[in-house]
């Protein structure tokens, strides 16, 4: 997925009205943007995206943690980006043409988190999320849950077919992004 | 209606607080010129008219208990510069404590816990202007003579004032009696204390054009000032026409009449000097009352017979007097800083904007049959560039407060915590105009204030002591600000006990922060620099003011956070001298960038004394560190590659640079590979989850979207050096 149509995605979704959408489907929607790192699909809230870059380049910081890639000027906004490869525990990426910077608010700053690739929005309901406590007590803390989206969304009526069109590519797993940046 | 609510809240808080804080200058200006016996009543009117304001403001605004605070002091200060009550130093503690009971309300009502009327809430009472302080203070009221009169009319300042007893001075002059029935009760005690002193009086009249008088007059009282006061001005009868009208002033001055024409006169104006009738008989018995002749004759005409013109003239100028001061505190708008650090972002952003319309302008320019029009956007681009400069310079401008607004308030410090520990304390201000970036003001405010308290309870010793050193038995403290290229200097110097090295040692032992060997080998200047170390505290007893352990070590960190230094120069004896060197500003500075292996670096040139090629031949090592023998003197060096674990290529061969860096009396040279030039750069602090990273002030945006980062030449220059005072210094806690 380009970088444009990410954001202009990103910037359509934001603008509805979260409460509507949860009325329209008559139960609690979350909205995630999925993305790629070393081929496990994670994804976040989508509120708490504000942002996709391409990567512009970065500074290094000496005596940074060791998750931290460096900082990044945005529109004259000092801003640090953390390779979540490393803060996931997976191998330090190389940042090529698909690699994306998620600009993430947590409230306190706003920090960039690299990752291999955006790949799309998914909007869950709660029967489609399975919380982490119910799939293992082992999971880091800042995993909220297992997403398993509908392949083809399906009419309210004939929803419980559970599972009927899923494939393991449409594991998702859930990030908390407040817990990912806390230190 | 809440929003509503808010802004008049805000409104009322910003004026209140101009008020309280100009009220705060005001009064320590009285308490100087208090303790040197000549005070200004002037400035007393002053003080009372400011409260009368912040009643005002109080009661428009509802807020009742600030109101009430006020209108005690009111009548004090009402007292006071109707010289019923003396100046005294007790008087100045209650109003004082006025000022403290208002700086609370007002901070507790920023806080959203404040006592509106309408508020659910209600805070503490005052603390001090209760009905048990004021009759201390205030004498009682005095009787008044004849209950029929109006108490407005009478006059209680005749009735208290002791020379009246015999012969009201007033009856000696030669002015006419509708002049003296129209005085106000302040303008009528000034008129008598002059006259009781022996202060010649004078008449001028001058001519004022109706549409300038009000600066025109202004301008006068500036110029009459320093040689004399002016009690009052009125509309002269016979004088003036449409556009003119003349005024009688009067005045009294210790200056001769020539002086004075000279300095007073100017085009028509008249000085003549009003008589006074040495030789009067006025009969003791024809006064049997204690109210003088001329209050009685005021008494008895005042209502009937006033002249209707002048009565009206003279309450229009009281009236317009207090819109004056409300209306220049309303000149004054508070922004709150964030704001400005918005706009400064902003104008970053339009700097990198400039520059993208610039290659633009380049790319055009390639094309020949755009030439005109590459010229024509070349030089909008320029006129963009020079007012962007200037709104830069503008915000940072802005930003600039002068230290006297910290230094005030360390003022009364100093003041309370000398009354507190019998001490007396004279502080002495130099600089107080220099200039700082808001930030840096209002962050200096805590150590400054703990160093005062410190010299006021270690340093400065007991009356008695001191007398018995030879000292006099005042302590002065001196505050000094001045500005040297782009540092801002603060000094605060005591003429007190000084520090003991010897001591200091000895406690470094007994509290563990250093062995009896590192100790004896401290030099002299690093046992002083011990004050800093964490846990140290001189103090033989704990007291509520200092001595608590936390203090210097904090104020230092507190201090090289904003990027500046602190020393301390000391002799037993003589007194203790603390040297704060702090930048200017935090936005933007002037930078030297530096590069080393592939990372580019910049140091605030302010931090930069220069920068030399690195000759191996000078190189020596001094217990495995690096120095380079320079100019007969040795500078130690910090090769950022090791510090940073850059890439650790081989040197030899390779040309590099020493920038030599130094802040107050140490210096330390940065190795580093090139030198790329210097760049006014402004400075953005790196996030939250850098905030742990030492050795970086922040980073900068160059523009080319690269960022650069800014050394802490203070924080490295502290981290390096202190690396071998600790194994010296502090091998104790090590």
């Amino acid at each position: 997925m380009s970088e444009s149509l990410a954001r202009r995605e990103t910037k359509s979704l934001r603008r509805r009205d979260a409460t509507a959408t949860q009325r329209a489907h008559g139960e609690n929607v979350r909205e995630l943007l999925a993305f790629e790192i070393a081929a496990e699909t994670y994804a976040l809230s989508l509120d708490a995206v504000r942002e996709i870059l391409k990567p512009p380049p970065v500074t290094p910081v000496p005596r940074a943690p060791r998750d931290v890639l460096g900082v990044i000027s945005v529109r004259g906004r000092i801003t640090t980006v953390i390779d979540l490869r490393t803060r996931l525990r997976a191998h330090a990426s190389e940042i090529d043409k698909f690699s994306r910077v998620l600009l993430v608010d947590d409230g306190d700053e706003v920090v960039g988190l690299l990752v291999d690739r955006v790949l799309q929005v998914y909007r869950l309901s709660d029967e489609e999320i399975e919380l982490a406590s119910v799939v293992s007590g082992d999971l880091s803390e800042y995993v909220i849950g297992i997403g398993r989206p509908h392949r083809t969304r399906q009419s309210r009526s004939d929803r419980g077919g559970e599972g009927a069109a899923l494939s393991d590519s449409d594991i998702l797993i859930l990030l908390d992004h407040v817990e990912l940046l806390r230190r | 209606m809440d929003d509503k609510r808010d802004a008049l809240r805000d409104e009322f808080l910003a004026e209140a607080q101009e008020i309280v804080e100009s009220l705060s200058r005001d009064l320590l200006v009285l308490d100087q010129s208090q303790k040197e016996g000549r005070i200004d009543p002037d400035l007393v009117n002053e003080v009372f008219r400011a409260v009368h304001t912040l009643k005002g403001v109080a009661g428009m605004f509802g807020y009742s208990q600030l109101g009430n605070i006020a209108h005690h002091l009111e009548d004090l200060l009402d007292a006071l510069r109707l010289g019923r009550v003396e100046l005294s130093q007790e008087a100045l503690d209650v109003l004082f404590e006025g000022v403290d009971d208002f700086q609370r309300l007002l901070s507790d009502e920023r806080e959203g816990t404040g006592d509106r009327d309408d508020s659910p809430r209600r805070s503490r009472p005052p603390s001090s202007i209760g009905a048990a302080a004021m009759p201390s203070v205030l004498p009682p009221p005095p009787p008044l003579p004849g209950a029929s009169r109006p108490p407005a009319q009478a006059s209680p300042a005749a009735a208290a004032a002791p020379a009246v007893r015999e012969v009201d001075p007033l009856s000696r002059l030669d002015l006419d009696s509708s002049v003296l029935t129209v005085l106000t009760e302040y303008e009528e005690h000034r008129l008598r204390t002059n006259v009781q002193q022996g202060v010649a009086l004078y008449r001028l009249r001058v001519r004022f054009s109706l549409t300038s008088i009000d600066a025109s007059l202004e301008d006068l009282k500036a110029r009459a000032k320093p040689v004399g006061e002016i009690i009052t001005y009125l509309p002269s009868m016979d004088g003036g026409d449409g556009d003119h009208i003349d005024l009688d002033v009067l005045l009294a001055s210790r200056a001769s009449p020539t002086d004075l024409r000279d300095l007073l006169c100017s085009g028509d104006a008249v000085l003549t000097e009003v008589a006074i009738k040495r030789d009067v008989k006025t009969p003791v018995p024809k006064a049997p009352s204690s109210v003088p002749e001329v209050a009685m004759h005021r008494g008895s005409t005042a209502p009937t017979d006033p002249e209707p013109g002048l009565v009206r003239s003279h309450e229009t100028r009281e009236i317009s007097a207090d819109q004056l001061s409300l209306r220049s505190v309303a000149s004054t708008v508070r922004v709150d800083i964030r704001k400005l650090d918005h706009l400064m972002n902003i104008v970053g952003e339009l700097a990198i904007v400039r520059s993208a319309v610039g290659r633009v302008t380049e790319r055009i320019r390639g094309r020949p049959e755009l030439r005109q029009l590459a010229i024509d956007l070349h030089r909008v681009n320029r006129g963009f560039e020079r007012h962007l400069a200037e709104l830069q310079d503008g915000i940072l401008d802005v930003r600039m407060v002068p230290l006297g607004h910290v230094f005030d308030k360390l003022a009364r410090v100093v003041r309370q915590v000398g009354r507190e520990h019998g001490k007396d304390v004279r502080l002495t201000v130099t600089g107080a105009d220099t200039e700082v970036d808001k930030l840096i003001v209002e962050e200096l405010s805590d150590p400054l204030m703990h160093i005062i308290r410190n010299a006021i309870d270690h340093g400065i010793e007991q009356p008695d002591a001191r007398h018995s050193a030879g000292k006099s038995r005042t302590g002065t403290l001196a505050l000094n600000a001045y500005q040297k290229g782009n540092h801002v200097v603060i000094e605060v110097e005591d003429d007190g006990a000084g520090m003991d090295e010897i001591k200091l040692r000895e406690t470094a032992i007994r509290k563990g922060i250093a062995t009896a060997e590192s100790a004896r080998d401290m030099s002299r200047d690093e046992a002083y620099n011990l004050i800093f170390v964490p846990g140290f505290s001189t103090s033989a007893t704990v007291t509520d003011i200092s001595g608590r352990g936390v203090g210097m070590d904090v104020v230092k960190t507190n201090i090289s956070r904003l990027g500046g230094v602190i020393d301390v120069q000391t002799e037993v004896g003589v007194g203790t001298k603390f040297t704060i060197t702090l930048p200017v500003t935090l936005a933007i500075i002037s930078a030297l960038l530096v590069r080393v292996r592939d990372r580019q670096f910049a140091i605030p040139i302010a931090a930069v004394q220069e920068a030399i090629v690195l000759d191996s031949k000078f190189v020596r090592t001094v217990e495995g560190r690096q120095v380079l023998s320079l100019r007969g003197s040795t500078l130690p060096l910090c090769r950022l590659t090791d510090l940073f674990h850059l890439d650790e290529r081989s040197d030899a061969g390779q040309r590099q640079f020493v920038v030599v860096s130094a802040l107050g009396s140490r210096r330390l040279g940065f190795v580093v590979d090139s030198l790329e030039g210097q760049q006014d750069i402004v400075i953005k602090s790196l996030g939250k989850s850098l905030s742990n990273v030492r050795g970086l002030a922040g980073a900068t945006d160059l523009g080319d979207q690269r960022v650069c980062l800014v050394l802490d030449a203070p924080g490295l220059l502290e981290e390096v050096l202190s690396t071998t005072d600790v194994s010296v210094g502090a091998g104790g806690w090590a």
